[in-house]
């Protein structure tokens, strides 16, 4: 063990406590997006519900890296990597506000739409989580490389996201007024999630060098 | 050419130093070697500071940080065995030429050392003890330049009431004070300051990291410092200095930050040293 084991202990565990927020997170993810093709009001309660437990886990690493910053005083790399800890925990919590916001849609949702504009959400969904797995991966690694990538899997998602909006107000009318905004909500929720992806990867790069990338 | 180069002189002719703020450097250091003997203490050391600028010097034990400082106002030069090759600038001046006056130097380069080093007599003393050796001798002058070193040292409104108490009596925060005071009183360019605050307790240590801050809007400050967090809060650049070689020397944002060498890194987080 090196001078600063205890410390650098401690550094790993923030780092796994990440992922496995993250993990969570996305499990959450996946969650709101099959309640969305599947609805079920009991399983919708259970997920909102469970949100705050996700709540608590990011407040838990906030409290933990001000107690590593206070007792250690953490400078360079562990300074990074501590701040990154901070902005990363608060990007998944609010990818995960906006997993309960899908279900909340869902829910408002007069009728159940097994339409196509469901397969296209699912599409937009797939990319949007490969990026939150490739983000924790990249994370876990301090994998630069892998984090850039991820930037280039929003501008897929910005793609699907734009064409899935004109053909929706395209096909819609008065009837459907409702059904159509929930469905422009659902969208959004996704496109505004794989934009915390592109987050997550600029916090990153920072941890890994210091340096400010707007990668959106 | 720096700007100032050709203004300035403290050849044999006496002529004023000119130490206007220009944007410059107060020394440059330039392939700086230096041996105790047969061991080599400096190696190449390449350095521009900035005047009127808090430059710390970072490093383990041994690494030549406080032969760095002491050779920069050429304390070193009194030990014997001390051989150097390379320049050292002081405002554009070889502090190493044989023309060169060692004692117009250090009226120029004010130095604290750890242990505050009070005269054995009254704070007043101590303070005139550098302007009386330079000639002057009226009362209201050594009055004034008492209390303005006193205010600059911030130390004046603590003692003000007796200026005639043994500096002995002094707490050790207000020794070190003293002695910042003592080195202001005949109005010097830069401070040398090598651990000023190793030996005081954390609220002494504190105002003298306050004063430091008012010092360098006025004088060029040089600070070897053990304490990281004491270079992190107090310099703008930073030397991190091992094995006799600088390996990095930025600004102290950069070098706490994000610095370029790993054992930068490994140092200032407390990885060895």
């Amino acid at each position: 063990m090196g001078v600063r084991g205890t410390y650098e202990q401690e550094l790993v565990q923030l780092k796994e406590d990440i992922s496995t927020m993250g993990e969570d997170v996305i499990a959450v993810f996946r969650q709101a997006l099959n309640l969305l093709e599947n609805r079920d009001d009991e399983k919708i309660k259970t997920l909102i519900e469970g949100d705050s437990a996700i709540n608590q886990r990011e407040l838990q690493i906030h409290d933990d890296a001000t107690m590593m910053i206070a007792r250690q005083q953490p400078v360079a790399t562990d300074l990074r990597t501590t701040i990154a800890a901070l902005k990363v925990s608060s990007d998944l919590e609010r990818v995960a506000d906006l997993a309960v916001d899908i279900v909340k849609a869902a829910k408002r949702m007069e009728q159940e739409s097994n339409g196509s504009e469901i397969q296209e959400i699912r599409e937009m969904a797939d990319v949007a989580e490969e990026m939150l797995r490739e983000a924790l991966i990249a994370y876990q690694n301090r994998d630069l490389m892998r984090a850039q990538r991820i930037a280039t899997l929003d501008d897929t998602v910005d793609r699907k996201y734009k064409h899935y909006i004109q053909r929706l107000f395209t096909l819609s009318d008065e009837t459907n007024a409702e059904q159509t905004t929930q469905l422009a909500f659902i969208g959004r929720y996704v496109e505004r999630i794989a934009d915390y992806g592109t987050n997550l990867a600029e916090w990153i790069v920072y941890e890994s060098n210091g340096k400010h990338f707007d990668l959106n | 050419m720096l700007a100032s180069q050709e203004k300035n002189t403290e050849y044999e002719d006496n002529t004023t130093i000119e130490t206007k703020k220009t944007g410059n450097s107060v020394y440059k250091v330039d392939q700086l070697n230096l041996w105790y003997g047969e061991d080599q203490a400096l190696k190449n050391i390449e350095l521009d500071i900035p005047e009127q600028e808090v430059t710390a010097i970072i490093g383990p034990s041994g690494c030549g940080k406080s032969t760095f400082i002491k050779t920069l106002n050429r304390l070193t030069e009194m030990i014997p065995s001390v051989k150097t090759s390379g320049g050292i600038y002081y405002r554009n001046q070889d502090i190493f030429d044989k023309k060169y006056k060692v004692e117009l130097l250090r009226t120029k380069v004010g130095m604290v050392f750890q242990q505050p080093n009070p005269f054995p007599k009254s704070i007043y003393e101590n303070i005139v003890y550098g302007p009386k050796i330079h000639g002057i001798k009226d009362k209201k002058v050594l009055d004034e330049i008492v209390e303005n070193s006193l205010k600059g040292a911030a130390l004046w409104e603590e003692v003000k009431d007796d200026l005639k108490r043994n500096a002995f009596g002094l707490s050790g925060g207000q020794q070190q004070r003293l002695c910042i005071a003592r080195c202001l009183a005949i109005e010097p360019d830069v401070l040398l300051m090598d651990e000023p605050t190793s030996a005081l307790d954390p609220i002494s240590t504190l105002k003298i990291e306050e004063l430091v801050q008012e010092l360098k809007k006025n004088y060029s400050i040089i600070i070897v410092t053990h304490n990281m967090q004491q270079a992190g809060r107090i310099s703008d650049n930073t030397a991190f200095f091992l094995n006799g070689e600088v390996v990095e020397y930025d600004q102290t944002d950069k070098i706490f930050s994000s610095p370029d060498d790993k054992r930068t890194e490994d140092y200032i987080s407390g990885r060895f040293g």
